[in-house]
C-alpha cells in the first residue's frame, strides 16, 4: 500500500468519542448547510433524458469551468463544499485546454445510448449459412489478429490516464470511460470473430506494436490524445469503413459498422479537442506541429507491417490470383491514400492549414499519387 | 397501396415506420443528424432533407437547394444506383454485401458523400447502424420503382 491512514482508527480517542456521540444520538448535522449553489434541474427534452448539457448550470457546470483548477485537487464532485482537510491526489493534469473538447458532454451521451453487445448484437447463429475460400478465411483471421492487437491499447490508453485527469473534468472523463468500454468490445468482437473463422488468430505485427507504444508512453494528455484520437483513430476510422467495403459477410459488414460508429465518436472527441485548442491557445501550433511530426512518422512506419497489408490486398481483390492480387493492390492503395487524405482533411478544418506544406507524410502522398496515376491505376 | 420512388411519400413512410419500430432505434442509441438525399437523372434531381433527433426522424421534406454549410452531408447517386439498392434491400430484407451505405460511398462508386466539414461528415459514420436500418425498412414497403432499361438507365413514370 503506497498510502497508510496516519491514524489508527481503532484507538484514537476524538474518533472513538464521536462515534459513541453519534450512536447516543447527538448529531452534527453541519453538511445540512452545505455552503453550494441550490439547484432542481430538468430535462431540456423530455425524450432525450436528463443530459450533463442539463447540468450546465453555476458551479455545476463546464462552461463556467476555469482553464486552470486549482482549488479542488480532491474527490470532490465539481459544485461540491470543499472542506479543509480534503486529500490532494495529485492529478496530473489540471488545465482544462489540455482535456476539453467542444461538445464533451454530446458525445459521452451519445456513448452512453450507443453501446452494443459484442454477444448479442452480432447475429453469430448466421455464421453457418456463409462459407468462405481458404485464402480469403486466412486473410481475414490475419487482418482480426491485428484489430485485436490494435484495441488492447486502444482500451489501455484512455484507461491509464482517467485516474490522472482532475476530477474536475467530469465529462472527460466519464467519455474517456466509454472510449474504454468501446475498446474493450472492439477488442472482444474481433477476437470472437478471428476465433470463428477456422484459423484462430495468427501472426502478431511488431512494426505496428512499436507504433502503439509510441501512443501508450505519450508525456502528456494532450500529446496522448493527438497521437490517438486524431491520428491513430482517425486513420483506423478509415480502415474500419475500407473494412466493411471489403467485407465477405453481412455479419462482417454488421460488425464493421457497429465498431465504426463508436471510431467516429473517438475521432470527433480529438476533432473538437484539437479545435478547442487552436482557438484558446493558438500559441501551441508550433509543439503541435513538432509532435505531428512524430506521429506522422509512426503511420508511416506502418507500411512496414505486411501482415497487415497483404491481408487487405488479398480480401479487396477477393483472392490470391494475379488478377485478384492486382485488383487488391489497385483498391488496397486507394485506401491507403484516402486514409491520409481524410486526416489532412480534418487538420484543415482544425486551423492546421499549412501542415501540407510542412508534412513529410503529405509529401509521401503526393509521391503516391504520382506514381499511381503514372502506373495508369488512378486517373 | 404502392408508394412511388422517388417521392417525399417514400420517405415519410420511412419515417413513420421507424416510429412504429421505436424499440428497435432506441436500442441503437441516440442518432442526431441532418442530411440531404440527392437522386439525380441526365435531366432532373429529387432533394430531400432528413432530420434526425434523439430516436427518431422528426423531419422529411422536399428541397430545392441544399446548404452544405447548415447540414451534415449529402448523399447523392444516380437514380439507377439508388433504385438498384432499394430493390436489393427489397430482395434480401436488407442490403447485401454490395449494396450496404458504406460500400455505395466508400470510393464514391455509386453514390457520392458530399459535405462541407468533415466533422460533420463523420456523423454519416458516428449513425451508420441507424442510417442503414433506417433504409433497410424500406424492405417492408411496396415501392414503385422505376424500370431499369438494359443499358442500366432507368425510366420514370
Ligand atoms: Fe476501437
Ligand atoms: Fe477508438
Amino acid at each position: 500500500m503506497a498510502y497508510l491512514s496516519t491514524i489508527d482508527f481503532f484507538t484514537d480517542r476524538n474518533f472513538l468519542d464521536r462515534w459513541q456521540r453519534t450512536l447516543r444520538g447527538e448529531l452534527d448535522l453541519g453538511w445540512l448547510h452545505a455552503k453550494t449553489e441550490k439547484l432542481a434541474a430538468t430535462p431540456e427534452n423530455p425524450r432525450r433524458g436528463l443530459t450533463f448539457r442539463d447540468l450546465d448550470q453555476g458551479a455545476y457546470g463546464f462552461t463556467a469551468l476555469p482553464e486552470v483548477v486549482r482549488q479542488n485537487r480532491s474527490l470532490a464532485p465539481r459544485g461540491a463544499e470543499l472542506p479543509e482537510g480534503l486529500p490532494d491526489l495529485q492529478p496530473a493534469v489540471s488545465h482544462k485546454s489540455e482535456v476539453w473538447a467542444y461538445n464533451t458532454e454530446g458525445y459521452y451521451e451519445e456513448a452512453m445510448t450507443r453501446q452494443w453487445n459484442a454477444t448479442l448484437d452480432v447475429p453469430w447463429h448466421e455464421l453457418a449459412k456463409y462459407e468462405l475460400p481458404d485464402d480469403i478465411s486466412r486473410a481475414y483471421a490475419q487482418l482480426l489478429t491485428f484489430l485485436t492487437e490494435v484495441e488492447m491499447i486502444a482500451t489501455d490508453v484512455p484507461a491509464q490516464w482517467l485516474g490522472r485527469l482532475n476530477n474536475e473534468f467530469t465529462e472527460v472523463k466519464n467519455f474517456m470511460a466509454t472510449q474504454v468500454m468501446d475498446e474493450a468490445r472492439h477488442s472482444e468482437v474481433f477476437r470472437k470473430r478471428a476465433l470463428t473463422t477456422g484459423y484462430g488468430l495468427m501472426k502478431a505485427s511488431p512494426q505496428n506494436e512499436w507504433s502503439l507504444k509510441l501512443i501508450r508512453d505519450s508525456d502528456s494528455f494532450a500529446e496522448m490524445s493527438l497521437a490517438l484520437h486524431l491520428v491513430g483513430e482517425g486513420f483506423v476510422l478509415t480502415l474500419f469503413r475500407f473494412s466493411e467495403y471489403i467485407s465477405p459477410t453481412e455479419l462482417d459488414k454488421k460488425i464493421f459498422r457497429l465498431v465504426m460508429q463508436d471510431e467516429a465518436r473517438h475521432v470527433g472527441y480529438g476533432v473538437q479537442h484539437l479545435k478547442w485548442v487552436m482557438r484558446h491557445f493558438p500559441e501551441k501550433r508550433e509543439v503541435i506541429h513538432q509532435h505531428l511530426d512524430e506521429v506522422e512518422n509512426m503511420v508511416f512506419g506502418g507500411g512496414y507491417a505486411v501482415e497487415v497489408t497483404e491481408p487487405f490486398i488479398i480480401l479487396a481483390g477477393k483472392g490470391t490470383k494475379k488478377e485478384n492480387i492486382e485488383h487488391g493492390t489497385r483498391i488496397t492503395a486507394l485506401f491507403q491514400m484516402k486514409q491520409i487524405e481524410e486526416y489532412f482533411e480534418r487538420l484543415d478544418k482544425c486551423g492546421l492549414q499549412e501542415r501540407r506544406q510542412r508534412s513529410k507524410l503529405h509529401n509521401a502522398l503526393e509521391l503516391t499519387r504520382a506514381s499511381l496515376q503514372e502506373a495508369g491505376v488512378i486517373p | 397501396m404502392k408508394i412511388p420512388f422517388p417521392s417525399l411519400t417514400f420517405f415519410q413512410a420511412l419515417q413513420a415506420l421507424m416510429r412504429q419500430d421505436e424499440a428497435r432505434f432506441r436500442r441503437l442509441g441516440f442518432v442526431d443528424t441532418t442530411f440531404g438525399i440527392r437522386i439525380v437523372t441526365t435531366d432532373r434531381a429529387w432533394q430531400y432533407l432528413l432530420t434526425f433527433e434523439v430516436f427518431e426522424c422528426r423531419e422529411v421534406r422536399e428541397v430545392s437547394t441544399f446548404d452544405l454549410t447548415a447540414i451534415d452531408f449529402v448523399l447523392q447517386g444516380d437514380l439507377a444506383a439508388w433504385v438498384e439498392m432499394l430493390d436489393n434491400i427489397r430482395q434480401h430484407g436488407g442490403a447485401d454485401v454490395s449494396h450496404s451505405l458504406n460500400t455505395l460511398t466508400h470510393f464514391g462508386e455509386r453514390l457520392t458523400l458530399l459535405y462541407d466539414d468533415p466533422d460533420n461528415r463523420d456523423k454519416f459514420f458516428r449513425f451508420q447502424e441507424s442510417i442503414q436500418e433506417f433504409f433497410d425498412l424500406a424492405s417492408a414497403l411496396d415501392v414503385e420503382l422505376p424500370m431499369s432499361t438494359a443499358a442500366g438507365a432507368v425510366v420514370t413514370t
